[in-house]
């Protein structure tokens, strides 16, 4: 066994915080780096050291192997922890690490090489029998083939490109009598397109629901599941809320499902954290979509209903420790939301906002945690991801958790910057996401209440008098401490300080 | 001294009758109010009126006197327009900022006309340069007596929203 002694983290904002958090429960030293954006970051501040990497841009700082690792090797860190993102699954900054006799916190080279790439990983899945979407397995050659496999799969189908992308070339198709007729479109069309009118065929899943499970593995072959996460709620593919059991979830599905993820595990001799992604349609058919080689946004909502620090199982796994724990002393307890705080303008088609926080306050109280890295005054770059952090409540039961989650987004406030706080307020008040009635298209379906501002409960003439003495107290003497709480100043017999004209 | 207050697409008239402590009388649009008014230098205030409490922060924009203002749902466009930001308005038509030395648009817009060269020297009032946007010409003065330091900009450039355009002495 390998104890770890100091870990340098390949990441910046709030994951390389919540590494970095448990790194100093188990009194392991902790290396930051920091772009030239990142200067003031608070994982800069956090950090017992920290070095620079590079250029505001990722491919000069985060993304530059060789430089971390020269940092690594510098600060004699014995591992690496790539959080999520910038190299977290970039097979040749892990076996660099192997290499150098850096442990990378992750699993081996070979499973994210074999995982990473779409085509292997469904061939790897369906040899060990997990289900994938029904499909052709490669291109189709003529149109009676289609016709064939179509009849086999069933409607509704997805012709798509196999050049495809950017939605090109790809056709819906309900009814058998435009299969013929949607073959031909889709090959023109990406034959116009990507100069290659080479189609396949996928099953289209109505409605469906986005559901990963978390598994960990150790190096001596145990695998187990921690249970579902539900992420369905998503908007232009990134996930914004997510839960933890899933609404949809039954006792007997969330058996048969949580085996055959740690089956897929298996079978590709997993090592750490990982998650598999499928694809369940509502009469709870599930498809295999893809594996995730690390630690996810969302891994906290897990955290919560288990009560497992997944990092720190992850720092344990690479020590070459043994699973503390077996499949059946596993328990989901209570309820677990996760909300992601963008900074962007939800009313402006979710624009990103970047610029400075002036003031921030963040929610607290019993079962909230937020994982976040801003602070009053920080100025948020416009290089990186626009997530400023992640509310996380918990309750015993999901009502309780929703209510919790509502009062948590009344407690934060930050202002400065437009925030996506108040649409994730929209969404805990929506009816089908209260009766756990929602799939992928969630967003697009609701979006008539979810895009409707509140009838205003705050007469603007409050906001009215308080710029007025604001501004009366700003033009006489200017106070001295800006944080405590004052008087509007008497100001009768200074009318001298504002007769400016 | 009442002054204006616009917020949005209003403008309200807001006064102050009366003050003891923290308690104050206002006058917002002729509609009286007594308000217990506590608030910190930075923008923070906590007004208790007739029993409801409203959390309001105010977080400054360019100037004393232009903020953005959150409240519980909603965000806020505030600008005290008092005397001298009413004289300031009337002599510099077009916006340009008050003793300033650089002279920006506020919004997107395109350059018509560069009307000064640098080392020129203008006088406060002087028209310097036109601006096109969304279809309205608005002519920007030198708004002091200077000699132009800097011209950033050309004829037929497009400009973003708070640029600098010219810079003087």
């Amino acid at each position: 066994m390998n104890k770890i002694k100091k870990i340098l983290i390949a990441n910046r904002g709030e994951i390389a915080i919540r590494v970095m958090r448990t790194c100093r429960e188990l009194d392991i030293e902790t290396v930051a780096i920091y772009s030239e954006a990142d200067r003031t970051s608070l994982h800069v501040r956090y950090a017992h050291e920290a070095y620079y990497v590079g250029k505001a841009p990722s491919s000069e700082s985060y993304l530059n192997i060789d430089k971390i690792i020269e940092i690594a090797k510098r600060s004699n860190a014995d591992a690496i922890h790539p959080g999520y993102g910038f190299l977290s699954e970039n097979a040749k900054f892990a076996r660099r690490c192997a290499e150098e006799g850096i442990i990378f916190i992750g699993p081996s080279p070979e499973v994210i090489v074999q995982m990473g790439d779409k085509i292997q990983a469904r061939e790897s899945m369906m040899a060990a029998g997990i289900p994938v979407v029904p499909g052709t397995e490669g291109e189709i050659k003529s149109e009676d083939e289609a016709l064939e496999i179509i009849r086999e799969i069933g409607l509704p189908v997805m012709i798509k490109a196999s050049a495809g992308g950017g939605g090109k070339g790809m056709r819906l198709v309900k009814n058998e009598a435009d299969i013929i007729s949607s073959v031909r479109a889709a090959r023109s069309e990406a034959k116009a397109a990507f100069g290659d009118d080479a189609v396949y065929i996928e099953k289209y899943i109505t409605s469906p629901h986005h559901i990963e499970f978390q598994i960990l593995g150790d190096q001596h072959g145990n695998v187990v599941h921690l249970f579902e996460r539900e992420c369905s709620v998503q908007r232009r593919h990134q996930k914004m809320i997510e839960e933890t059991p899933s609404p949809l979830m039954t006792p007997e599905l969330r058996e048969t499902m949580g085996k055959a993820a740690v089956e897929a595990a298996q079978a590709v001799n997993y090592v750490g954290a990982g998650t598999i992604e499928f694809l369940v349609d509502n009469n709870l058919n599930y498809y295999f979509l893809e594996m995730n080689t690390r630690l996810q946004v969302e891994h906290p909502i897990t955290e919560r209903v288990t009560g497992i620090d997944l990092v720190k199982q992850q720092i344990f796994v690479a020590e070459g420790k043994e699973l503390e724990f077996r499949q059946d002393e596993l328990k989901q307890r209570g309820h677990a939301i996760e909300c992601r705080v963008y900074a962007e303008d939800p009313d402006n088609n979710f624009m990103p906002s970047a610029g400075k926080v002036y003031k921030i306050s963040n929610p607290l109280g019993l079962g909230v945690r937020t994982d976040g890295y801003v602070y009053e005054g920080y100025e948020i770059p416009i290089y990186y991801d626009p997530m400023i952090s992640k509310l996380i409540v918990w309750g015993k039961t999901r009502d309780e958790a929703i209510a919790r989650m509502r009062r948590a987004l009344y407690e934060y406030k930050i202002t400065g910057v437009k925030t996506s706080i108040k649409m994730l307020e929209r969404v805990m008040n929506n009816e089908n996401f209260i009766s756990g009635n929602y799939d992928t298209h969630f967003i697009e379906k609701n979006q008539e209440q979810l895009m409707t501002k509140g009838s205003s409960v705050d007469p603007e003439d409050m906001v009215i008098i308080a710029a007025f003495i604001d501004y009366l107290d700003k033009i006489s003497i200017p106070s001295t401490n800006n944080k405590e709480f004052v008087c509007a100043q008497s100001r009768w017999k200074k009318t001298p300080y504002i007769n400016h004209f | 001294m009442p002054v204006e207050i616009k917020i949005g697409d209003r403008v309200a008239w807001v006064n102050l009758l009366k003050q003891e402590g923290n308690m104050l009388a206002i006058e917002v649009d002729g509609k009286k109010y007594e308000v217990d008014l506590m608030h910190t230098a930075d923008g923070t205030f906590s007004i208790i009126e007739n029993g409801h409490s409203y959390n309001i922060e105010l977080v400054p924009k360019d100037g004393p006197k232009k903020y953005t203002a959150y409240t519980l749902y909603e965000t806020f466009e505030v600008e005290v327009i008092d005397a001298e930001a009413r004289y300031l308005q009337n002599r510099n038509a077009g916006g340009a900022g008050a003793a300033e030395s650089k002279i920006s648009s506020p919004m997107p817009g395109k350059v018509v006309k560069v009307l000064v060269t640098e080392g020129d020297p203008v006088q406060a009032g002087q028209t310097i340069v036109i601006i096109s946007a969304m279809k309205m010409e608005s002519e920007y003065k030198a708004p002091k007596d200077g000699i132009v330091k800097k011209v950033y900009v050309k004829n037929e450039e497009t400009v973003d929203g708070n640029q600098v355009l010219i810079e003087l002495e």
